[in-house]
């Protein structure tokens, strides 16, 4: 039972920091490459927190709001340019935080952060925590998505310039997605921290948000449940890839290809796909 | 390849003949996490084949206690995010009576808090994180901390060679920075002056505004921490541009391919490890000998770390005589033992205490230059 | 004097950068397309130039054909990689390239091993005195001398022939040079050939300065000629080529000077920021 429950703590710490993303990519159309950088900013607070000695739970605001805070810098800044160049500035942004954190020997430096305590209830707690956050960060975001607010995002992710146009205040709708986003991504953070009990400046590079990345584009971007579903899987591969052994990223690569390649709208295409067919019959 | 593969078609042979053979007898299940594909991918095929060889050789010798060993093997892609999970699937799902990690710091170090929790215990073969013991008392480690390491360069250095003004190059990660602290901390007291310190990343191996700087800070010895892949292009690098003042590093050299990378360039370059290639003890020989025939290419330190950490646990379960983890345990912390690496012990904290070897680069190999056995200077933190 | 051997230093590392940077912000020029798997062509560019001359004993003769084969796979990534989904958004074909990236690094590690492979004997190792005292090895002079001659080369090529006039006006205006009557699936074809020789000749120079050649090669330059041709304005040639000097140069002096505060990447990447911040569009585009 234990390893099932690590697994699946994993995958919903996965599902929740993908969401975060799909809130920001989906439903602004914003590429971020460098949201893992998010994820270390949670990872951080929290860590730091509950080795001072408060519990988990009451971690999760300060991490969501120091990297929500952060997340309405970059995101400030990010406006400044588009498109492919905001998906490199945040590329940017990831490196930064990840050379800024190496120096900082108060956060551990190269050694990174270990000893952070076990959670109240241990993995059980842990699980149940993840499941209630990630459960409770979809519900707002299909929320968003159904209020007002969803057309407005609907219309931006489509077409920038047509929704200014129309008067939309596009630089705040964006802002706002950003700062949420990178706060669930602070939240996610958290949990990864406790999760694994050890963080270090390697944990929250380059490579974990190329795979956060490949989570929402595999899933469909926007798409709640494509990404869910995407998250799940990708994030359990390399577990049950054991089997194949040496072949493991090899197989990982091929699939973000072949799902690029033939499944271009993601899992969530594959729906809607689904249903166009139906709706012909 | 071709090579490589045959290794790895005998290995499968010999680990299904061993099977068969031993059938019949209960077989004893060590878990082994590893990077086998990513970016450590080289040092986890080493630590793989060194600990299979470990294996093989406990096991043609009667297995523990009559019992054959097995290897649970599982690749961690040096990342703590996988190492946790394994952790737990050894522990109950396959039931390991211990784990040895063949990893780097960040995953042991995840997998040992899990190890530590659950009463089973784990050795760390090379990760070389200081926290790694302290996850509890069930964790040890067969290598030597980096701050050990650097201390017995800073004497290496300042007392053996003579050399007082030091410029030091830093890899930029827990190896690079506790082998700096370590040196750091002896300098006073081998009469050594950092006049220079540059650091670097794990990813660079283009060092040439750092080679062009140095040249004109004229030190009188180079302390540099690395790993055969960075500190192979490193040493050509400084050589290319005439410097020829000693380089001395530690076990991340300790590799073959340092000096097939380096060259002639190579030559004279020192380093502390715990490996004696000119070893005559005799459970040395025969771990520098296997480890080439099964693995086609000559031993290295991580190698014989993976292997000596797979003989101090099989040592300790033949002592302890049952498979209560407990008492497996305490015959860990009890252990004296002659490994490939040397005289192994265990202090309070579960840190090795054992002589540290000079080795140097003679005519394209690795040869003994001296030892350093100071139980002070390199004794390590025991809390 | 030291500062002019740093300054010379980041100008060779800038060279290596440039020739890697050139074919992708061709193939962005062109396609839109950000081409991650360029990277991988520049490892096996690296893989082939240390295997062709520890076979035959030519460095020349590797790096020939080292170019001419990469040429080929490139172009053959053109054909199975990007065509198919061409007309999906450019988010797809970036994450498509990051497969194959990914892929690609696993690819090498089981054919060649995981471990390095260096040079039996590394070719032009001499030493020599360029001025007043400042000794570079061959191997150096020859990564800035082959960067110039193949930059100055392509140059060439973009201003004097028919097919580097077509591409320039495909870059310019896609629809509007079709309608001209250029075959515009000739010129993506030569772009990615020329790009990714290019790469392979950034490989096999990098294989020699380091003497090695290893799996994950490919890893930094990934993602920092990204980071050059946005620098560089994107799509930019001449952006990008300036960007990749000035980028060596930075990290020449920054590991020295700056090396305790910041690692190299971040250096890079906190000057791609200050610059974004200033220039939204890069340095070297108008506007």
């Amino acid at each position: 039972m234990a390893y099932e429950m690590i697994v699946l703590t994993n995958m919903l710490i996965a599902i929740l920091f993908a969401q975060s993303l799909n809130l920001i990519t989906g439903f602004c159309g914003q590429v971020s490459l460098g949201h893992a950088a998010f994820l270390g900013i949670g990872a951080y607070t929290s860590a730091m927190l509950t080795k001072s000695g408060l519990p988990l739970v009451a971690t999760f605001i300060p991490a969501m709001v120091i990297a929500g805070t952060i997340g309405l810098f970059v995101g400030a800044a990010s406006l400044r340019v588009r498109h492919d160049f905001l998906a490199i500035t945040t590329m940017g942004v990831s490196f930064l935080f990840t050379g800024i954190i190496r120096k900082q020997d108060m956060l551990g430096g190269e050694m990174g952060i270990a000893g952070i305590p076990s959670p109240e209830g241990g993995r059980v707690g842990l699980l149940l925590m993840a499941l209630c956050l990630t459960i409770l960060f979809i519900i707002v975001m299909i929320y968003i998505k159904r209020s007002w607010m969803g057309y407005v995002f609907d219309s931006i992710a489509e077409d920038e310039d047509t929704a200014s146009i129309i008067g939309i205040d596009v630089r705040r709708f964006k802002l706002f997605a950003f700062i949420l986003g990178t706060a669930g991504a602070g939240l996610a953070g958290a949990l990864y921290a406790h999760q694994v009990r050890f963080i270090g400046p390697d944990s929250f590079g380059f490579v974990e948000s190329v795979t956060v990345l490949s989570m929402v584009i595999v899933g469909g971007i926007g798409s709640i449940w494509g990404v869910t579903i995407a998250a799940a899987l990708l994030s359990v591969m390399p577990q049950f890839f054991q089997v194949i052994d040496d072949y493991k990223l090899l197989v990982y690569g091929m699939l973000l290809f072949l799902a690029m390649r033939f499944l271009p709208e993601g899992l969530g295409g594959l729906t809607k796909t689904f249903r166009k067919d139906r709706g012909q019959t | 390849m071709l090579k490589t593969l045959q290794a790895s078609v005998m290995a499968l042979l010999i680990s299904l003949a061993a099977s068969i053979g031993i059938a019949n007898a209960d077989t004893i299940k060590i878990g082994f996490n590893v990077p086998l594909t990513g970016f450590a991918a080289a040092d986890g095929q080493s630590a793989l084949h060194g600990a299979e060889l470990a294996v093989e050789q406990v096991n043609a010798n009667g297995g523990v206690n009559g019992d054959a060993l097995e290897l649970v093997v599982y690749d961690d892609q040096a990342s703590p995010k996988e190492s946790a999970p394994l952790a737990i699937k050894m522990i109950t799902q396959d039931e390991v009576v211990a784990g040895v990690s063949g990893s780097y710091s960040g995953s042991t170090r995840a997998a040992a808090t899990i190890f530590a929790e659950n009463n089973v215990p784990y050795i760390s073969a090379y990760a070389i994180h200081p926290d790694i013991t302290r996850a509890g008392e069930y964790v040890f480690r067969t290598s030597f901390m980096g701050e050990v390491q650097g201390r017995a360069g800073a004497k290496l250095i300042g007392e053996m060679l003579g050399a007082k003004r030091v410029t030091m190059i830093t890899l930029n990660n827990d190896f690079g920075i506790s082998l700096a602290n370590g040196f750091k901390e002896q300098t006073d007291n081998f009469g050594i002056e950092v006049i220079s310190e540059y650091e670097y990343s794990i990813k660079d191996r283009e060092f040439g505004a750092i080679v062009s700087k140095i040249k004109s800070d004229n030190p009188d010895a180079i302390y540099a921490s690395g790993y055969f892949f960075t500190a192979g292009p490193l040493v050509s690098q400084l050589r290319a541009a005439g410097i020829d003042q000693p380089v001395i590093g530690q076990e991340g050299y300790d590799s073959q391919k340092f000096i097939e990378i380096a060259g002639p360039a190579s030559e004279g370059v020192m380093i502390t490890t715990s490996l004696d290639r000119d070893s005559s003890d005799p459970m040395t020989q025969a771990f520098i000998e296997g480890f080439s025939n099964k693995a086609g290419y000559p031993a290295d330190m991580v190698a014989a770390s993976a292997h000596t950490a797979i003989l101090v646990l099989a040592d300790a379960l033949a002592r302890s005589g049952s498979l209560d983890k407990a008492s497996l345990r305490d015959a860990i912390a009890a252990t004296d033992l002659k490994a490939s690496t040397g005289q192994i012990s265990f202090n309070a904290l579960g840190e090795v205490k054992k002589d540290v070897q000079i080795q140097i680069v003679r005519d394209g190999n690795w040869h003994h230059h001296s030892v350093i056995s100071d139980p002070d200077l390199l004794a390590p933190p025991s809390e | 004097m030291l500062a002019i051997e740093i300054l010379i230093q980041g100008l060779i590392q800038g060279s290596i950068y440039a020739l890697i940077a050139l074919g992708l912000t061709l193939v962005y020029g062109l396609l839109r397309i950000l081409h991650v798997a360029h990277a991988s062509l520049f490892t096996l560019g690296g893989y082939l130039g240390v295997l062709i001359t520890n076979a035959t004993g030519s460095l020349f003769l590797a790096l020939l054909l080292a170019m001419i084969i990469v040429g080929f796979v490139g172009m053959a990534s053109y054909r199975i990689l990007y065509y198919p989904i061409l007309s999906r958004p450019p988010l797809i074909a970036l994450i498509a390239s990051i497969g194959i990236f990914i892929a690609s690094e696993e690819v090498f590690r089981i054919i060649f091993g995981p471990f390095s492979i260096s040079y039996i004997s590394p070719p032009l190792q001499n030493q020599i005195d360029v001025f007043s005292g400042i000794m570079l090895s061959e191997a150096r002079i020859m990564v800035v001398l082959l960067a110039f001659i193949l930059l100055l080369g392509m140059n060439w090529l973009a201003r004097q022939t028919r097919l580097g006039i077509a591409t320039r006006a495909s870059v310019v205006d896609p629809d509007m040079a079709m309608s001209s009557g250029v075959n515009v699936e000739t010129i993506r074809y030569s772009i990615f050939f020329i790009g990714s020789a290019f790469a392979a000749a950034a490989g096999v120079m990098v294989s020699l300065l380091n003497n090695l050649v290893e799996p994950t090669m490919g890893a930094v330059p990934s993602y920092k000629a990204l980071a050059i041709i946005v620098l560089g304005g994107l799509g930019s040639v001449r952006g990008a080529l300036i960007a990749s000097l000035m980028l060596g140069v930075i990290e020449s002096f920054g590991t020295i000077y700056f090396g305790n505060l910041l690692d190299r990447d971040s250096l890079a990447f906190a000057f791609l920021i200050l610059v974004l911040m200033i220039r939204p569009k890069g340095i070297f585009t108008k506007g």
